[in-house]
């Protein structure tokens, strides 16, 4: 049923760690008491749907979106779910990830390293014309590479970072050149930075090109009012045969999870996306609905500043971590039954998930927690220069947000109940992400995981010198075995180096686990095929995960 | 005319200040703009150092106001540092449709605030009145979110009579526009018919104990012609501050119902730039909030003077 990955990127394109929204809370299962078999439904993501028929041609559907995407280009464009599910309508991604993990090609027609890993070939189909009639040639990639995607000020700048220059081999061919090797690459090209845009018409538009969006997608844009709608028109001259379905595509952000289950009761929207555990239950429920869901990587997690006293001590951070218990922290974001307590970025689903991993992870021990604490409390030599007997004190950031001040509160409760002392803040996002990049923090609430290949995302969260280390913890077997992940394309190698490494990294403590993120995008019955995609070749897709969807398969039988 | 010249002149200062003190405020706020443009990956020193530049957010505050002051005299307001539109442009869309739901939730409850007023204060401590008192207070203890969201359930929801959520503009399909329009302005109404009818019960009793209304039941006048041409215009004074002080408020868009009702009106506009630390479009939103607050007050104090003759003719009564 290809139930996979989620993509939950809130600023950047990639990032490992995504941001704690307002209200965007993980959630987990109930676990524990319930196991009867006949009460207990299993945790994770579920798919209904109604009898799916034969593809119909036409018609026009409104997609109901949680959020608002500030521009639709490439390099100026933060895309996060909401933004890629509209893109995937306008663009098509050079290359994108199969159920396995593997990167495939999509619009591109193939992908080829050299030897060492540093240089990765490109060959485009030949045909392909953007909406505008511009075709999509080695010339193009090299434009949008040097004049958008590299420009100064480019939110890709940093993803594509390896990559020295681009380099024109024949009319459909271009080779990447890597400073470094790097089996991920590929990957870069799964998002933002593989999304080809119109060089001529985003030059011709200049400062206004992020309005005015054109790609080689199924749908071509044709109106956008910002915090309303966005209207995507049928693409006659489609590179794939036979697609797409639909005539037209309306995307409306609304923003409140309450009012946009209310418009696809009354009918006003065919289709709604959401990554709240709360709507997913609810939207579970309706009639008439079918509900396309998956579980994504993207995880709950406390973040501890591992050069900040008491926390820059191993025990007091292990201490802090055995304190809690997931199934309570899941049951405040109410996600109890609906998702199974995280222990690493990678949801069950994922390839990379690790079962040791996932077993070595420890919570819920109070007595131990207790014991660890007071070793450290008794320490002579104790970090934080108190003396010996005063109880660890510590200050924990959260954004202000009713499920997140419970959320605040429970973890406050664990920690005191082994003899910490916490003072909570309610910190507003922007200055929560910007103390998280400064380092200027002691414990903060967060999100980790994004679908995607682990290796950028992991050398992005413990390497130095990184802007997304924000626990600042670093490892010389983790830097080992990044550099070994990054020149490796066996996937099994791969999956042991991903695993040894998230066992290093739990070993320290610099973060501590709620539950996973279940995402879902809810259809009116009429609607069909969300999940149906295939890769040009016939590979079967990965059906909707982060709830983005590709729009091109879609069909509605009204 | 002096009044007003000196009300032009209070203008300019009062936007002066205002968008200094925006100004000021805004780059106080924690959090680098430059960070949230880039969002955490990219936010490498260099590149964060780069857009900065480019910004110019390491000029000193004064300098950079008055290079925006320069502008913005021109009528340039600048480019969002978020969505790179022009903000001038942005506040052009999103104006109408606010203006477009306040009015509207301004018409609705005068329009039921007026009669229900009058009446009220007409049969003071009668059955209705009471029921109208009890009613009005009921319905002030409801916040705006939850009338909107009571008003969904029934008319979108249950009777499927208006859409829950969505804007058309005005211009592309009147009709659409109004259905789209009518719950987010019933839900501001709500509040507002609410307390415009307390306000004018009140005054209105006040004024029904005159002698110059007992003069007028004694000439044999019916009793509408009393309420609305004798009674209503000396009773609404009270009202009239306050619907002035609404109308002011009404261009800063009512975030909530806005966000609710998914109306790309300012309100959201202005939300989303503070938390996204857009600074050049809190900056140009602000500006137009000030400016209407003004300006609508200063109509608001001429209206006075036509509602009043004591006030038209105040200044020549002291001269003599």
């Amino acid at each position: 049923m290809g139930l996979r990955r989620t993509r939950r990127p809130r600023l950047a394109a990639r990032m490992l760690w995504a941001l704690v929204a307002a209200g965007l809370v993980a959630a987990g299962c109930g676990g524990g008491g319930d196991d009867d078999a006949d009460a207990a439904e299993p945790t994770g993501a579920r798919t209904e749907k109604s009898e799916q028929g034969d593809p119909v041609y036409g018609g026009s559907i409104t997609v109901g979106l949680e959020a608002e995407t500030n521009s639709w280009l490439p390099g100026e464009a933060n895309f996060a779910n909401a933004g890629i599910t509209v893109a995937l309508a306008i663009y098509d991604p050079l290359m994108r990830r199969d159920a396995d993990g593997v990167v495939r090609p999509y619009l591109a027609e193939s992908m080829e390293p050299n030897e060492d890993l540093t240089e990765w070939t490109l060959k485009l189909r030949p045909g392909v014309t953007f909406h505008d009639g511009t075709p999509l040639d080695a010339q193009a990639l090299k434009t949008i590479f040097d004049d958008y995607l590299k420009a100064p000020g480019s939110n890709l700048a940093a993803d594509l970072e390896d990559v020295e220059e681009m380099v024109i081999v024949d009319d459909l061919t271009v080779t990447y050149r890597l400073s470094r090797p790097n089996s991920a690459f590929p990957d870069s090209l799964t998002l933002a930075a593989g999304y080809p845009f119109s060089p001529t018409a985003a030059a011709a538009a200049g400062e206004d090109a992020g309005a005015h969006p054109v790609g080689t997608g199924p749908f071509m844009f044709e109106s956008w009012e910002r915090d309303s709608q966005l209207v995507v028109k049928r693409n006659p001259n489609y590179w794939q045969e036979g697609l797409p379905y639909l005539d037209e595509i309306v995307f409306r952000p609304i923003p409140d999870e309450d009012t946009r289950v209310s418009s696809l009761t009354s009918g006003d929207i065919d289709v709604l996306q959401t990554l709240r555990q709360a709507t997913v239950a609810k939207v579970r429920e309706l009639d008439g609905v079918d509900t396309y869901e998956q579980l994504g990587n993207n995880t709950g997690v406390n973040i501890f500043n591992t050069t900040a006293p008491p926390l820059d001590d191993v025990r007091v951070r292990k201490a802090l971590a055995l304190a809690i218990e997931r199934d309570d922290v899941i049951e405040v974001l109410g996600g109890t039954g609906l998702v199974p307590p995280s222990s690493q970025p990678f949801g069950q689903d994922d390839p990379y998930f690790s079962e040791a991993v996932d077993e070595a992870w420890q919570d819920g021990d109070p007595e131990t927690a207790r014991e660890l604490l007071e070793e450290y409390v008794n320490d002579p030599n104790r970090s934080d220069g108190k003396a010996p007997g005063e109880p660890v004190s510590f200050r924990y950031d959260c954004p202000p947000d009713p499920t997140l001040n419970e959320l605040s509160q429970l973890y406050q409760a664990f920690w005191e109940a082994i003899g910490a002392e916490v003072e909570l803040r309610q910190v507003e996002q922007a200055t929560h992400v910007s103390e998280a990049i400064a380092g200027d923090y002691q414990a903060k609430c967060f999100r980790m995981g994004v679908d995607r290949d682990p290796y950028p995302n992991l050398k992005g969260a413990f390497t130095e010198g990184s802007s997304t280390n924000f626990t600042r913890f670093t490892h010389p077997d983790i830097d080992a075995a990044l550099e070994q992940l990054a020149a490796s394309t066996d996937v099994e190698e791969r999956k042991q180096l991903v695993e040894d490494i998230m066992l290093t990294v739990n070993e320290h403590y610099p973060i501590t686990y709620s539950g996973s993120t279940l995402a879902a995008v809810a259809v009116q019955e009429h609607v069909k095929n969300l999940d149906g995609w295939t890769f040009p070749d016939g590979t079967p897709g990965t059906g909707v995960p982060g709830a983005t969807v590709m729009w091109g398969h879609v069909w509605t039988t009204e | 005319m002096p009044l007003v010249l000196r009300r032009a002149v209070a203008l300019v200062v009062t936007l002066l200040v205002v968008s200094f003190l925006t100004f000021g405020l805004t780059s106080l706020l924690p959090g680098d703009p430059a960070v949230q443009i880039l969002g955490a990956e990219a936010a490498t020193e260099e590149n964060v150092a780069a857009v900065r530049e480019e910004l110019r957010l390491d000029d000193p505050l004064l300098a950079r106001y008055v290079h925006w002051l320069g502008d913005a005299v021109t009528g340039d307001l600048g480019r969002s540092y978020r969505t790179n539109q022009p903000v001038a442009e942005a506040i052009a869309e999103r104006l109408p449709v606010t203006l477009e739901i306040g009015l509207l939730a301004l018409a609705i409850a005068l329009a039921v605030a007026v009669p229900l007023g009058t009446f009220s204060a007409f049969r003071a401590g009668g059955l209705a009145d009471r029921v109208i008192t009890s009613t009005t207070f009921g319905v002030l203890a409801v916040p705006s979110f939850m009338m909107a969201i009571l008003l969904i359930l029934v008319f979108a929801e249950t009777l499927r009579w208006l859409p829950a959520t969505g804007w058309t503009r005005l211009t592309d399909d009147p009709v659409e526009n109004l259905r789209g329009a009518l719950l987010p302005a019933l839900s501001l109404a709500m509040g507002e018919l609410a307390v415009y009818t307390r306000l004018l019960r009140s005054d209105m009793i006040t004024t029904l104990q005159q002698d110059s209304i007992t003069m007028a039941r004694a000439k044999g006048l019916p009793t509408w012609r009393i309420l609305f041409r004798h009674a209503l215009r000396p009773s609404s004074f009270s009202l009239m501050t306050v619907v002035g002080v609404q109308i002011g408020t009404i261009v800063g868009g009512a975030v909530i119902v806005e966000t609710l009702f998914a109306v790309p009106g300012v309100g959201r506009l202005l939300v989303d730039s503070i938390s996204q630390r857009d600074l050049m479009m809190v900056q140009g939103v602000a500006l137009v909030i000030a400016a209407s607050v003004v300006v609508v007050n200063f109509a608001v104090d001429l209206l006075y003077s036509l509602l009043d003759p004591r006030i038209r003719h105040g200044r020549a009564a002291t001269a003599r």
